[in-house]
């Protein structure tokens, strides 16, 4: 097994993990976690695609490398944005007179979305 | 500079429409914010400006216009490229969000009524969808689709939860995990597609894209994604919560354009992108789950308590239409162009009327201190042009004469009867009874006189004027002649070439 | 735009002017001047009737839009009696209305109502036509639920939901209709003539009849109609039962292939009218208030019309639709004068209730074609292409209910009038005037019209063998009402809309539909379940994709 065709295996292995984990994910911050390793996991096979440029007599392919790195910089964005509002959430339920906390791994869905079925009488 | 070259000029104008509505940004952080509104205002007009000048070069040369950033093509360089569709949804959403920060302005002259001020961060995401949607409409590459689609989820994000309340950061959070698990799976169908064909250039890969077992599976992973984007049934989760939950400003926006960007992509990859036998065979599937949510989301929309609710699952609703599109606009038939147009007719009419009717649920709400549905019995008295706006958007959803949801919706219904689509026919109806009865229903009970006289906050009038103009602009599409458009078809790939008439 | 004659211009005033006025009364100092707004917005309208040489047509706006208005026979002279309805109902409503504080409101409805429905009868192309049709109906819905009780707001409801209902019937209709050609907005006319050759003729006249067939009132689609004539103001009722069902009427006349036999569905046509025009006269005799006995009466006549449209269809005559028009016309008078009437009666003190009385029974019996009287004319008309086998016979028996119907509404008039508690010496001139020269009009101009429209002499009428088939069902009637109201009918009142009851049902089953879907998407929105489906999506798309990009039957 070639190291690209590991690495292809792995990544896809580790976006499995990570789509598996943002399926099952009960709260906010494991399908955080789980968001980074499917990120991870494609951000590898795209690496390993990168080896495509060796058929063309070059040594690698240099385009994906760069918008790997572009990919690292918009999830880490996301990451930090999707923390953020975790922190202010969690400050918000802390905060005397907030909804009565759901249990752990509340799902964050917002009261205003729930529906009473024949509520408008 | 006179008209002629500005529109000669149309080419080097996309970078300009991408980029112009950043610079309200620092005025944002530098001037005092009465002033910074404003100039974001004036920035918002001038991209307006911009926008029309893109569509009247695109008219006028019949071609698209191109940009290549640096002077690098592709396959090495990124491209910006406006064909007739992209200007069209340029002008669109130029206009929509120009109201919008007209709506969201402090009002200007003596009257201090009306809300308060927006906060600054609110101008700064206004800016940065702006930026990041007109990035969607040109950009010519599937990364930097990518990233402009981020980009506009982290500025769409956080204006659901402006006012920082606990349901608003709890629906902005779950909007922006699950737009999350969308773009991924979008990447990895596009590293799928770089693996395949070393571009990422959507018309190069149009060119050499066949039927093969990768390019399968990177449609299917990009479709999907951009279905969660979308929020089309049933992965519209996090619409409901995240539009209702807005301040009205920002649900119009929300609401109006932003939710149209991932559309705008499906139909580039549907229609554009892949083999048209993939497309004639995903297509049904595609409209089945449209009419799914034409019918679950409108009955969904008679049940809520409350106006925002309502009009944000009318959106869900909506989205289905331009789903229903693709298996008549994938026909290959002469009906198609048709279909098509109504499609993109719908998407525009769409866009003004809910953008009118969430700034009026707004206004309505301020006006009442609540926008719980029973007790708006008789609000038609105190914000009679809001309720009037409000009712115009509706008859676009409706899809009634003279508003242009008729147009539409005329259009959609001849392409199906001709081209024996009875199920999406009988779709279509049901979804104007239905809208007929979530729409009808608070303007009939806000006609009717309150059993008490209403207790009512004054609203700016200023604000009534901004919705019941864009509901006019729906209206207004209703005068669109009933065949399809020329310009919509401008520098659209060649397979459309045999059905523009 | 240049080379417009005074025709034209004429034709488009009758509905510019009052849709002009609608928008002028956004500001509070127009919507307060209702005299001049009610009394000026139909005179264009009659002056068009009256002025515009027959086959005027002048294409408003071009290719592609196509918005034509043209004059025909049946157009004029529903458009002359609508807008002389709309003139001295006005006129009534101005008076009637006078301590109102939401009269402007209602002006405002009036107003639309008043441009949709003269644009009907004046518009040649589909889209305008479906524009009015809507515009008509829906305006309509504001003069019904003017007093905003709680039986008109049930009222509105019904009101609307069938209106929704019924324009989603029609544009698909006119959609496929409007796909055997090739323009694409074509003339009423054109699309029309394609329709025998269309491959779906029979669901286009199937969505025709029941879209056109609801607003008439024909059965079970009547249901709205007693209950928003009888909840709207007595001026309101007057042109909702005088003209805006006249929408269906002339929907009728111009979408049905006029000169091409149908056999089926002409008879089937038939049947519904001759079952309605006797179903409305039952349901109407157990009725206790007037409103509501004219309102089945109106549910009666539009089944008459419907049953003559219905032998036109079936034979192919090309004359019915204007001797249906005319008809129409007749009914269109009598029946807003026959509800200004009843304003008048309660308005009426008792010592002068006579007179009023007399007029109603007038009216009445012209409305069961009573000879010599302007009913008789339309009467007489409709005979002529019906016959004299069993549909004529059920024709004249039907006006036999009608006679025993309008005996009923004297009676109750009466009732009425005896528990007014008028005070002062007589009925405000202002009701009074417009009234008196309604019911004068409404009797005697079919006389003027009858020889212009049937082509056929006035001297045919005074023949004794149509004398007596005019009078006898007439005196049948009436001996039949002595025989009944002898004594007060002990009739069990059906509650206005009957059949409305049959719809808790589906109301039910609506509900259960609706919960069904809140409990779908609430389960929907649940992350696990969205994150899944995502999943999934994303396989079976790729899943149908390998399906046709990788048969399995296709390896050689």
């Amino acid at each position: 097994m070639s190291a690209p065709v590991l690495f292809g295996l792995l990544g896809a292995a580790l976006s499995a993990v990570g789509v598996y984990g943002l399926m099952v994910g009960r709260d906010a911050l494991a399908r955080i976690l789980a968001f980074n390793l499917l990120g991870g996991g494609v951000f590898l096979v795209f690496g390993a695609v990168a080896r495509r440029g060796a058929g063309a007599g070059f040594a690698a392919d240099p385009v994906p490398q760069a918008l790997v790195i572009t990919g690292i910089v918009v999830a880490f964005s996301a990451t930090a944005l999707a923390v953020a509002l975790l922190k202010r959430l969690a400050a918000l339920r802390a905060r005397p007179g907030a909804a009565p906390a759901k249990v752990a791994g509340a799902q964050a869905e917002g009261t205003k979305g729930r529906v009473q079925p024949g509520g408008d009488a | 500079m006179s008209g002629a070259v500005l529109f000669a000029s149309a080419d080097a104008l996309l970078v300009v429409a991408v980029i112009l509505p950043l610079f309200a940004v620092p005025v944002l952080f530098l001037a005092p914010s009465r002033i910074a509104e404003r100039a974001t205002v004036v920035v918002l007009g001038l991209s307006l400006l911009v926008a029309l000048a893109i569509a009247g070069g695109v008219g006028r040369s019949g071609a698209a216009a191109a940009s290549f950033i640096g002077g690098w093509r592709p396959p090495l360089g990124v491209g910006l490229r406006a064909d007739g569709f992209s200007a069209f949804m340029l002008v669109m959403t130029a206009a929509v969000l120009l109201a919008t920060g007209l709506f969201a302005m402090t009002t200007p002259g003596r009257s201090r009524a009306g809300g308060e001020r927006m906060p600054p961060a609110f101008w700064m995401l206004l800016a940065s969808v702006f930026s990041a949607l007109n990035l969607v409409f040109l950009a010519e590459d599937l990364f930097t689709l990518y990233v402009a689609l981020e980009l506009l989820t982290f500025a769409a994000v956080p204006l659901v939860c402006l006012e920082g309340k606990l349901a608003q950061v709890e629906a902005a959070l779950r909007y922006l995990l699950f737009a999350l698990f969308g773009s991924l799976l979008y990447l990895l169908g596009v590293v799928v597609i770089y693996g395949l064909y070393g571009t990422l250039d959507i018309i190069l890969v149009a060119r050499e894209a066949t039927a093969s077992p990768g390019f399968v599976l990177a449609l299917a992973l990009m479709t999907a994604g951009m279905m969660a984007k979308a929020a089309l049934f049933p992965l519209h989760l996090w619409l409901p919560p995240a539009h209702s939950g807005a301040p009205p400003a920002a649900s119009a926006l929300l609401s109006a354009v932003v939710i149209k960007a991932p559309i705008f992509l499906l139909v580039r990859f549907w229609l554009d992108l892949a083999p048209s036998t993939l497309a004639v065979a995903v297509a049904p599937m595609l409209a089945g789950l449209g009419a799914a949510a034409i019918v679950v989301c409108s009955l969904v929309a008679l049940a809520q308590p409350r106006l925002k609710l309502l009009i944000a699952y009318s959106t869900a609703a909506q989205i289905g239409y331009l789903f229903l599109m693709f298996p008549l606009a994938a026909a290959s038939s002469p009906w198609s162009a048709l279909a098509w147009t109504g499609g993109a007719l719908h998407l525009a009419s769409h866009a003004f009327s809910k953008a009118a009717m969430f700034m009026a649920a707004g206004l309505i709400a301020e006006a009442l201190g609540h926008d719980r549905i029973a007790g708006l019995s008789g609000v038609g008295r105190v914000v009679p042009v809001s309720l009037f706006a409000f009712g115009l958007g509706g008859l676009s959803l409706m899809g009634l004469p003279p508003a242009g949801g008729f147009v539409a919706k005329v259009m959609l219904l001849s392409a199906a009867v001709h081209l024996g689509a009875w199920w999406i026919a009988a779709v279509i109806l049901l979804g104007g009874l239905l809208a007929g009865g979530y729409v009808l229903k608070v303007v009939v009970l806000a006609l009717q006189r309150p059993a008490e006289p209403l207790v009512a906050q004054p609203v700016a009038h200023w604000r009534e004027w901004v919705a019941l103009a864009l509901a006019l602009v729906a209206v207004g599409f209703g005068f669109v002649p009933l065949e399809p458009s020329h310009f919509l078809f401008i520098g659209r790939p060649a397979s459309w070439a045999g059905m523009v008439p | 735009m240049a080379g417009l004659s005074a025709s034209d211009l004429m034709l488009l005033a009758a509905v510019l002017v009052p849709l002009v006025l609608a928008l002028a009364a956004i500001k509070p100092f127009v919507r307060r001047r209702v005299d001049v707004l009610l009394l000026v917005a139909p005179l264009p309208g009659l002056l068009a009737a009256v002025a515009v040489p027959l086959g005027q047509s002048v294409l408003v706006v071009p290719s592609p839009f196509r918005l034509t208005f043209a004059l025909d026979l049946p157009g004029a002279v529903l458009l002359g009696g609508a807008a002389l309805l709309w003139l001295a109902a006005g006129a009534y409503a101005v008076c009637y209305l006078r301590s109102d504080p939401a009269r402007g409101a209602f002006s405002v409805w009036w107003l639309l109502t008043l441009a949709g429905s003269f644009a009907v009868f004046l518009v040649a192309d589909v889209a305008s036509f479906y524009l009015a049709y809507a515009l008509v109906s829906f305006s309509a819905f504001g003069l019904a639920t003017h007093d905003d009780t709680v039986a008109a707001r049930r009222a509105g409801r019904v009101y609307l939901a069938l209106t929704v209902f019924g324009e989603a019937l029609l544009i698909a209709a006119f959609v496929m209709l409007a796909a055997s050609v090739t323009e694409p907005n074509p003339l009423i006319r054109d699309a029309v003539a394609g329709l025998p050759a269309s491959p779906w003729r029979g669901a286009i006249l199937a969505l025709l009849l029941v879209g056109f067939g609801m607003k008439m009132g024909l059965f079970p689609l009547h249901v709205w109609m007693p209950l928003a004539h009888a909840v709207a103001p007595v001026p309101g009722s007057a042109v909702l039962s005088g003209i805006v069902v006249k929408a269906g009427l002339i929907g009728l006349i111009r979408f049905l292939p006029a000169g091409t036999p149908w056999f089926d569905w002409g008879a089937g046509l038939l049947a519904a009218g001759l079952f309605t025009a006797f179903y409305g006269v039952a349901i109407g005799l157990t009725q206790r208030h007037p409103k509501r006995v004219l309102a089945y009466s109106t549910v009666s006549q539009m089944g008459v019309v419907a049953a003559v449209l219905g032998v036109g269809l079936k034979t192919g005559d090309a004359t019915v639709p204007v001797l249906a028009a005319f008809y129409g016309f007749n009914h269109m008078l009598l029946k807003g004068a026959m509800f200004l009437t009843v304003g008048v009666a309660a308005a009426c003190p008792r010592r002068r209730l006579v007179p009023v009385l007399v007029v109603a029974a007038v009216l009445g019996l012209s409305l069961a074609g009573l000879p010599f009287t302007g009913g008789a004319l339309a009467k007489f008309a409709v005979k002529e292409p019906v016959g004299d086998g069993l549909a004529g016979l059920l024709l004249a028996l039907s006006a036999v209910g009608t006679t025993v119907l309008m005996a009923r509404y004297v009676l109750l008039l009466a009732d009425v009038g005896a528990g007014a508690t008028a005070t002062g010496g007589s009925v405000a001139p202002g009701l009074r005037v417009p009234w008196a020269v309604l019911s004068a009009a409404a009797v005697g101009l079919p006389f003027a019209l009858f020889t212009a429209v049937t082509g056929t002499s006035l001297a045919l009428l005074f023949s004794l063998d149509t004398l007596i088939k005019g009078l006898w069902p007439v005196a049948l009637g009436l001996g039949v009402a002595a025989l009944i109201y002898q004594k007060p009918p002990k009739f069990v009142e059906v509650p206005a809309g009957d059949i409305l009851v049959a719809a808790a049902p589906l109301a039910r089953l609506y509900q259960h539909v609706r919960d069904g879907a809140v409990l779908l998407d609430t389960l929907l929105r649940r992350w696990s379940t969205a994150a899944l489906a995502l999943v999934l999506l994303a396989l079976v798309l790729g899943y149908v994709m390998a399906g046709v990009a990788f048969p399995p039957h296709s390896a050689p």
